[in-house]
């Protein structure tokens, strides 16, 4: 009996353990501490109200496939309104927000959305890098879980429709993390 | 980053060549500007204007040396060592054209400027440069009056109110800051170039390849007078020219086997260190 | 460019941008907080091509409209914003080379003072007016039903040349016009005539790079001249391996004139005598043989002995005989003559007998050599002078014309106040149109109807050099993103409506200048997206023939004028040109190569004439001429003749945006009636005037400060080594 009470609790103890001495088992992204710091960001309306639990949840759409540009220039993007055309002419087409979205494209025109996150202008931020340090050069890691990456600085977006900002994006949660993995900290790699 | 931090880790690439110490430079950028080729012509300064966010000041700021050209001509009218020769005569009229000098930082790896910052807002990369980071800044202008080539430039005023009426400020340049009041600002050998040459480099998993991209102020010159890379890369144009021309980064004193080689460095008797080698200006006498 | 089958001009219609009022993070106003979110519009595409990434500058091939060189350019592209030109290595004109004012390009784009909607004359003023009046107007003045005589019809602008030519042409086979004036202040139209006469062709080849010895009579060819970008780089070639010896004989110096190794002043209008003084020392110390020249030519020479030149053109002896015996011992050499040596009221006679040195000098065929040409004239570049401008301003004081478009040209300003030019079109032309980017005078000043222009980043064309280089080719201009103004139109979509409205049999199949310009490019059989993408359309050209022959020139004798003793020297410079730059601020704060000046005119003298006169750099003086006075401060040096007084061109604007109107003075109202007899050509380097303190005192604006900046007091700034050290050192190996 007493060896069948004492199994659970050894078993806590052991997860307890693991979980202070060792950041793998909860951090899923191998060869990675996650910044931290969290922000309470505040709701912004958008043109559209773009479900992104909708997409990348639900439907399991990597984050790469509409913000492709992260892994190949400095800025993620927004993506152009014809890559949401190439679904939405065809898919839920019946949808308020999406006839809102057609109206854009047969207008010409792309919606205002706005923008979320953002850092000053003196700072030189690239995607790129950060998803080769983290996704593509990163041993164990597989793309189809980049979500977790983006996760580092933009949260949970997949549970969210539009993206609000939860992590504060100021210099010491960059600083905190380079230090953390081992980024350069030279100012000038930074700032511009 | 504390400043603590950056006292300790990052002044170790700062250069007072009579230490020896701890050195790894990443790369080590450095220019040759030939004199010979140089025409005076001003290209490389509007190249600059429009590469890096260069504020107009008009006529009344610049009457008070407030312009900000980075890269400036200075045109001096004597020739000291023709005439101490008594090859020229400087009489009535000249009898030789102008004398041009393209000045810009000079990137010295002992800069007497970084010293004295009392915020470490200037201070040198582990990619040999001297950096001025305008966040960090706060204008106490230290730097500048420690400047022997006067090369550093301050915003007295939001010079960016009057300078960019739209639509002039669709021309301004993403890859680096506008500047505002209250904060130095002097030459890069623009790093927005070099950062992408190297986020380049990185993302193809190679080094920098000598000439991939060109300053502002080499791209534009119309005479390739000025020749800009990495002084760590043995084959590069600017290695060889500086080795041609026998100047060495880290003295104050060149001793040149043949003393008819045109190299310099401008003022590096004050032990500055400059990254820039400038060759003679040649004339027929 | 790319393999799909959008094209480039549908690309720029779905990038998505929506005008200036997009607030475009990162190029605005200094953030210095992190940013609170929703704050800034970012701005997505619609349907961007693949090659097209967020971030990542896009480079687009075009051509430089700054002057009329031609100069090829890459246009960095980001994010829908053309934000700098590069050169374009391709081109034979400039190889990937650009000067200050083809990198001040996008300040004329982004130019806040625009002409942004067409504008009508109502009761004495402009008047905002709609496409739809405009054209309406134009249809009622110059279409079918107007009455309008071809004769009675003009063009007048400055250079065109490519496709944009053909339809100024076709516009006035249309009407039955044959009136083309072309007007250009910097200009060769002397030399071209006297190449033409001497050695059958205008535009040949000078090879400054193959030349050991240069001699230039005020030709500018490192600033402002025909091609600055290109000759600096043979300039460099030239001063490499056995360096070039270049000697510059000028009334003031230029920046050409600041590289030298000699540099004489010479009294304006005697450049004729010195080159010929140098021919007769050629045959006399050095025995040269001029058997080849006519007699009449060879017995010219003899009159102009070392003493006599000497005298004439105040250049000393000693000097003389220098560049002589660098001319000799250093061949091939190469003569060249300038502005300040031909638009003198005897310039052919001057240009001419530089020629003739050439030919002394046995230069034709070595460094004067036949160039390449356009195996189609009718793209030829139309090059301009001053003589179309006295021709026009002649014909319309007759009343010749009813209907006048004026096109990248600004007369009311260039004009000299002699010819009256405004007032005259204002009485005499009915109807002037004036197609334009800027608010300049001869919109503000005279036009009936300003049609406003989208600038050259926004426009269609096609561009063809007037020098000669290695390659023939036609240099393309295409839109570099979308125009800012939706109310301006590209030059050849408006020629291209009004031909349609003349001759809708022949134009009216195409849409606009777009589908003109890819048909006529089928119709050459070249890859139009190829042609897109490199910018240059190089085709075999056609190679000229040189024929030399010597012409006999006379040179009047030199006479001073009592009542206006001095030279008025109305230098241009790489900068503001003539004056069609004042309104970039870029090249306003560019300080002049020489004086350093900033943001304002000035009057260059020589140090015993600020003697004689009692004043110093930075003292108010009046310059007047028999045509007026202008009043602006003195910069003392010693590079100019001390009979000389030099006010730089293109400042002195009475309209032209914020950044020129008020600012300085026009030398260029001083110039008193006087011309070449032989081309017709104005001579701008011919007035002559007095000098006068007028009593205020003021610093000159410039870099460096007063008293700074002139002399290295010591220093090691400027080293320098004599040319025998760099041959023995450097020699042809150079490594540089």
């Amino acid at each position: 009996m007493a060896r069948v009470l004492w199994a659970p609790f050894l078993a806590a103890l052991v997860a307890v353990f693991v979980l202070l001495s060792s950041p793998v088992t909860y951090a899923e992204v191998p060869n990675a501490v996650p910044p931290k710091g969290e922000h309470n960001g505040k709701d912004v309306p958008q043109p559209i109200e773009f479900p992104h639990d909708i997409h990348a949840k639900i439907n399991e759409i990597n984050c790469m496939y509409c913000h492709t540009y992260a892994r190949r220039s400095k800025v993620a993007g927004i993506p152009p309104t014809s890559k949401c055309m190439g679904c939405h002419s065809v898919i839920a087409t019946d949808k308020p927000r999406i006839q809102k979205l057609t109206e854009y494209w047969e207008k010409r025109e792309s919606p205002p959305w706005k923008k979320v996150h953002d850092v000053p202008d003196y700072v030189h931020f690239t995607h790129e890098k950060h998803l080769k340090r983290f996704v593509f050069d990163n041993e164990g890691m597989e793309v189809e879980r980049v979500s977790e990456v983006c996760a580092f600085c933009h949260g949970e977006v997949k549970n969210m429709t539009v993206a609000n900002k939860v992590k504060p994006l100021n210099m010491g949660f960059c600083v905190r993390c380079h230090e953390a993995n081992d980024g350069p900290s030279d100012c000038w790699k930074c700032h511009k | 980053m504390s400043l603590k931090n950056i006292l300790e880790n990052w002044s170790q690439y700062r250069r007072g060549h009579e230490q020896g110490g701890h050195h790894e430079y990443e790369h080590m950028w450095g220019m040759a500007i030939d004199l010979n080729k140089c025409i005076g012509c001003n290209a490389c300064s509007v190249a600059c204007y429009a590469e890096n966010n260069l504020a107009i000041v008009g006529k009344h700021r610049y009457s008070k040396s407030q312009a900000m050209h980075w890269m400036r001509i200075e045109r001096y009218w004597d020739e000291p060592e023709l005439e101490k020769a008594g090859l020229v005569t400087k009489g009535k009229t000249i009898e030789t054209g102008a004398s041009f000098l393209p000045m810009l930082c000079q990137q010295c790896n002992a800069a007497t400027c970084e010293p004295v910052c009392p915020v470490a807002a200037t201070y040198h990369t582990p990619d040999g440069l001297n950096a001025q980071v305008y966040n960090r800044c706060i204008g106490s202008r230290y730097c500048s009056n420690n400047c022997p080539y006067r090369l550093r430039y301050f915003n007295f005023w939001s010079y960016y109110e009057d300078s960019w009426p739209e639509p002039l400020h669709m021309q301004l340049n993403p890859d680096l800051s506008v500047r505002d009041k209250g904060v130095m600002e002097k030459c890069t050998f623009c790093v927005q170039r070099i950062r992408v040459a190297k986020d380049e480099a990185k993302m193809a998993d190679r080094k920098v390849i000598d000439g991939e991209f060109q300053t502002s102020c080499q791209q534009s010159c119309p005479t390739d007078a000025i020749v800009f890379g990495d002084m760590l890369d043995p084959q590069s144009r600017v290695t060889k020219l500086w080795k041609t021309h026998q100047v060495e980064l880290g003295k104050s004193k060149q001793s040149k086997q043949n003393p008819d080689k045109r190299g310099y460095r401008v003022l590096e008797g004050l032990n500055t260190d400059p990254c820039i080698m400038y060759l003679e200006r040649v004339r027929e006498v | 460019m790319s393999g799909n089958q959008i094209n480039r001009r549908d690309f720029l219609k779905i990038m998505g941008w929506s005008g200036a009022g997009v607030a475009l993070a990162g190029c605005d106003r200094p953030t210095t907080v992190t940013l609170h979110e929703g704050k800034e519009e970012v701005v997505s595409y619609l349907m961007p091509e693949e090659y097209v990434i967020p971030g990542v500058g896009v480079y687009y091939a075009t051509t430089c409209q700054q002057c009329p060189a031609g100069c090829g350019i890459h246009g960095r592209v980001r994010e829908g914003r053309v934000l700098k030109a590069e050169g374009n290595p391709d081109s034979p004109v400039n190889y990937g080379k650009l000067c200050q004012m083809g990198q001040a390009g996008v300040q004329g784009h982004y130019n806040p003072d625009r002409m942004t909607k067409p504008h009508i004359r109502k009761g004495g003023n402009l008047v905002e007016a709609s496409w739809d009046e405009a054209m309406a107007l134009l249809k009622q003045k110059v279409g079918p039903d107007s009455g309008l005589a071809g004769d009675r019809f003009a063009w007048f602008t400055g250079q065109v040349s490519g496709h944009q030519a053909v339809l100024v042409n076709a516009l006035m086979d249309s009407l039955g016009s044959e009136r083309h004036y072309v007007h250009e202040v910097v200009n060769n139209a002397v030399t071209r005539a006297v190449n033409k006469d001497m050695l059958g062709v205008a535009t040949p080849r000078y090879r400054i790079d193959e030349a050991k010895a240069i001699l230039s009579f005020g030709a500018d060819f490192l600033g402002a001249g025909q091609s600055p970008v290109h000759y600096a780089t043979e300039y460099a070639t030239f001063r490499t391996g056995d360096r070039g010896v270049l000697m510059v004989a000028e009334p003031k110096m230029s920046l050409t004139g600041a590289n030298a190794d000699l540099w004489m002043a010479v009294r304006p209008g005697t450049e004729g005598v010195l080159a010929l003084g140098i021919a007769n020392e050629l045959v006399i110390r050095h025995k040269r043989k001029i058997d080849n020249l006519p007699a009449e030519v060879r017995d010219l020479i003899t009159h102009y002995d070392l003493d006599t030149t000497a005298q004439i053109t105040g250049v000393a002896g000693d000097r003389i005989v220098k560049a002589t015996q660098w001319l000799h011992s250093r061949t091939p050499s190469l003569v060249l003559a300038g502005q300040s040596a031909e638009n003198q009221a005897h310039g052919y006679q001057i240009a001419a007998a530089t020629m003739l040195l050439n030919m002394v000098l046995g230069n034709v065929g070595r460094t004067i050599v036949p160039g390449t040409e356009l195996p189609f004239p009718q793209l030829a570049a139309k090059q301009g002078g001053t003589a179309d401008l006295r021709a026009f301003a002649k014909a319309v004081e007759q009343g010749a014309y009813d209907a006048v478009f004026f096109y990248n040209t600004n007369p009311a300003y260039t004009a000299p106040s002699y010819m009256k030019l405004a007032e005259k079109l204002q009485s005499k032309v009915g109807f002037k149109v004036v197609l334009t980017q800027f608010p300049d005078e001869t919109a503000k000043q005279i036009a009936d109807l300003v049609l406003p222009l989208h600038s050259p980043f926004e426009d269609w064309g096609t561009h063809v050099a007037a020098s000669s280089y290695d390659e023939a080719v036609i240099s393309m201009q295409q839109p570099l993103m979308e125009p800012l103004y939706p109310t301006t139109r590209g030059f050849g979509d408006i020629v291209l409506d009004v031909l349609k409205m003349r001759d809708s049999d022949n134009y009216g199949q195409y849409a606009d200048y777009y589908a003109y310009l890819s048909q006529a490019f089928g119709a050459l059989s070249a890859d139009w997206q190829k042609t897109l993408q490199t910018g240059l359309l190089k085709v075999e050209g056609q190679a000229q023939r040189i024929n030399a022959k010597a012409v006999k020139v006379s040179l009047p004798d030199y006479k001073q004028n009592a009542e206006f003793p001095y030279h008025l020297v109305p230098s241009a410079r790489l900068g503001l040109w003539d004056g069609r730059h004042a309104n970039i601020p870029w090249l306003q704060e560019a300080p002049d190569q020489i004086s350093k000046v900033v943001w304002d005119s000035w009057a260059e003298m020589h140090p015993a004439t600020a003697d004689k006169l009692g004043v110093s750099t930075g003292d108010y003086i009046t310059v007047t001429s028999d045509q007026g006075t202008i009043e602006t401060q003195v910069y003392v040096f010693n590079g100019i003749h001390p009979d000389v007084v030099a006010v730089p061109m293109g400042q002195g604007h009475e309209e032209y945006g914020r950044y020129a109107k008020g600012r300085g003075v026009n030398p260029l109202k001083l110039i008193s009636p006087k011309h070449d007899a032989k081309t017709g050509e104005l001579a701008l380097y011919g007035t002559r005037v007095k000098v006068a303190k007028a009593g205020r005192s003021e610093a000159l604006v410039r870099m460096g400060g007063p008293g700074r900046n002139e002399a290295q007091l010591g220093r090691k700034l400027v080293a320098t080594v004599t040319a025998d050290v760099y041959r023995r050192t450097e020699g042809a190996n150079d490594v540089a």
